[in-house]
């Protein structure tokens, strides 16, 4: 750790919290320590992320933007535990994620994140109510539980009329508020959406921002990853990431 | 930051209350049925939305369950079959004699040679001192060539016997005409019973009552026909009804009294086969006195020799042809090998999106595990139905007993089953450890 952190470069100096360097913060929802992320490409590691390191309180709209190749994508993953950190300490709600095995990443992925993305990736087969319903089934819930909890998620994005549709008889908003509802309906510590927008025309791009917002403002933490800045521009904060490192943290409201 | 803990005033509100969720599940159990319950609903959808592929993926199995299960059935009707009758004696039947039924080695064969001859005295003795023995008869057998008039039938068995309830031992019954009386046994006369084969061979397939009161010749010697006995069919192609009776006075005068013979013994019910074994032994062990270590100097044998032996023959053949059928039920494994890789590619996405909710490795799994033993188990049922068809069909031709069971129903589903699970582990492995990130990223 100590090896790493002389290694900073004078950018990432100023934004380290320098109290918490060597710990996490227990206070913040999401709290990164100096996170690497390397692949092996042939013989040649290529470092998506160097040492990235930065808090989320609870109850924050945050955008995540960078251009394409800047390490946005690797973080998103990383914060989603879809992926872990090859090096660096990654705490979610007080539970350090960086160590986690395939089954526990799952469960937290199951438990404390919202996944909302570009193409919606609902089922194609199911209505909107079981794709909603699905967190619920991997978590454990039982059968009456689910339909409540999953019909009151569909209310939240103003769909009770469309629970019975199948994907491709919705359009695309109504679709993504599909999967805003699924990604909210086990309750989790972070809704997390990459390119939230990105598969949607313009009008109702601003409709589901408006929701994102309307979300934040009752209570939910929320990460969107973007590369564009109108859309990162709603949030509150914004951390731009270039080459692997944080360029820009910033709280814009 | 303000969260403010008024949610219910405003009926869109929708935020992490935690506190609403009154189980947050913290362990989760490995065997989850809502999840196996949605592997399930997922893999019918699936089956129900590429029929084709479906039915190409039930047609391996159900012929490779159809063939078992019509082999099984097959082979269960022919073994009934052989069992009815070979037991026509029944099982309440055992028999003493020199040499055994069936001789299994060379030793046995010098062995046996050996011993006394069993005469009509020790039958007598038998009879007079074994309480449990219900019927005790005496036959001797001789193969010969029976003429009549220009017809000669060849390779007859010969069968003298006392007294008349030989008969019934031998579970044959009169067709036509009679037996003879106990006097007429006794007299030595030169009288006969014959089987049915004697029609077909010397009487150009006579009605019965035309042979009755003719006159054959065996040897030579003349006799007459007094009636003719029930069919009892033929067995691997040898007819059971080559046979002529005669009294065991009259083959004694014929064949002279010297040739050892086979004492039959006969108890009321099967339960009495032991009692009535141990006397006989206890008598016989007496009169030849005599017994080694090795030898007890005679043979007890009961009908079941028979049954062994026939299992014993038949057991390897049926093993293969088991086999060579289940042969085709591997062929069926790898069709759902097969189809579930390609299923698995084509889901990738799907998986994808499973993993990112929360789904873990067994979750997947278990879907697609879930998906190929439904595939195989509706095959299995359908081939179990279609086997019992074919068997049927064989049975009916051939002429054996169709023999439908529920164990061998079970079993074909059951067989299929686990073919689904060896078949659908690999594919379903590979699911499993799809990475999330990449798999989200197929098309």
């Amino acid at each position: 750790m100590s090896d790493a952190t002389l290694t900073l470069t004078p950018l990432e100096t100023a934004i380290q919290p320098r109290a918490e360097v060597d710990g996490h913060d227990p206070s913040m929802l999401i709290s990164m320590r100096n996170i690497w992320k390397t692949y092996q490409m042939g013989t040649e590691s290529v470092h998506a992320l160097h040492g990235v390191s930065f808090d989320i309180p609870r109850g924050e709209y945050i955008a995540i933007i960078g251009p394409s190749g800047s390490g946005k994508s690797t973080l998103m993953n990383l914060i989603g535990c879809l992926d872990t950190p090859s090096q660096g300490e990654y705490w979610l709600n007080g539970k350090n994620v960086s160590e986690m095995d395939d089954d526990e990443l799952a469960r937290i992925r199951n438990q404390e994140v919202g996944f909302v993305f570009q193409t919606f990736n609902l089922l194609a087969r199911a209505t909107a109510l079981h794709n909603v319903e699905l967190p619920l089934i991997y978590g454990g819930v039982g059968s009456s539980q689910r339909h409540e909890m999953a019909k009151k998620a569909l209310h939240a994005v103003d769909l009770t009329e469309r629970m019975m549709h199948k994907p491709n008889e919705l359009s695309g908003g109504q679709r993504q508020r599909v999967a805003i509802a699924r990604a909210l309906v086990n309750h989790p510590s972070i809704l997390l959406a990459d390119e939230p927008t990105g598969a949607l025309d313009s009008h109702t791009s601003m409709e589901i921002m408006d929701l994102f917002e309307r979300l934040h403002s009752e209570g939910n933490t929320i990460i969107v990853v973007t590369h564009e800045h109108d859309i990162a521009a709603r949030a509150h904060r914004v951390i731009s990431i270039r080459d692997g490192l944080i360029e820009k943290d910033e709280r814009i409201r | 930051m303000e969260r403010s803990g008024e949610h219910d005033s405003q009926p869109r509100r929708y935020t992490f209350a935690r506190a609403v969720l009154p189980e947050r599940i913290t362990s989760l159990p490995w065997f989850r049925l809502a999840a196996i319950w949605e592997a399930f609903r997922v893999a019918t959808a699936s089956l129900r939305a590429n029929k084709l592929r479906t039915a190409l993926t039930l047609m391996g199995i159900v012929v490779g369950v159809t063939a078992v299960i019509a082999v099984v059935t097959i082979i269960k009707g022919l073994d009934q079959t052989v069992a009815q009758t070979f037991s026509s004696q029944g099982s309440t039947v055992f028999t003493i004699s020199k040499n055994p039924q069936i001789i299994k080695s060379r030793e046995e064969f010098i062995k046996s040679n050996r011993r006394k001859d069993v005469t009509h005295e020790d039958a007598e003795v038998i009879a007079r001192l074994c309480t449990a023995c219900w019927r005790v008869g005496i036959a001797a057998n001789a193969i010969e060539t029976v003429k009549y008039a220009d017809q000669k039938a060849e390779n007859v068995r010969i069968r003298g016997i006392e007294p008349i309830t030989m008969f019934d031992i031998d579970g044959v019954t009169i067709n036509v005409g009679r037996i003879w009386t106990d006097s007429e046994g006794a007299s030595g006369r030169d009288i006969c019973v014959i089987g049915t084969d004697m029609l077909k061979n010397l009487f150009n397939d006579a009605p019965a009552d035309r042979a009755v009161g003719q006159e054959i010749r065996i040897n030579g010697r003349p006799y007459l026909v007094l009636g003719v006995l029930e069919p009892l069919g033929s067995i691997f192609g040898f007819s059971r009804d080559n046979v002529v009776y005669i009294p065991y006075s009259t083959y004694q005068k014929a064949y002279g009294g010297r040739r050892s013979l086979i004492v039959f013994i006969q108890v009321p019910s099967a339960e009495q086969i032991e009692t009535a074994e141990d006397q006989v032994r206890t008598v016989m062990r007496n009169r030849r006195g005599h017994a080694t270590d090795d030898d007890e100097g005679f043979a007890l044998e009961t009908q079941d020799v028979f049954l062994n032996l026939y299992g014993s023959a038949t057991s390897n053949i049926y093993i293969v042809t088991i086999g060579v059928a289940a042969i085709s039920l591997v062929v069926g494994g790898i069709v759902v090998m097969n189809i579930m890789l390609v299923s698995v590619t084509e889901r990738t996405k799907e998986i994808g999106i499973r993993k990112a909710i929360g789904a873990r490795r067994k979750d997947i799994l278990t879907q697609f595990l879930i998906e190929a033993v439904t595939v195989t188990a509706i095959g299995g049922a359908i081939g179990v139905g279609t086997g019992f068809g074919l068997a049927y069909v064989i049975s009916a031709l051939i002429g054996f007993p169709l023999l439908v069971s529920v164990a061998s129903a079970v079993l074909g589903v059951g067989v299929s089953s686990v073919v689904g699970i060896v078949s659908g582990l690999w594919p379903a492995w590979r699911a499993a450890k799809l990475d999330p990130i990449e798999a989200l990223r197929a098309e």
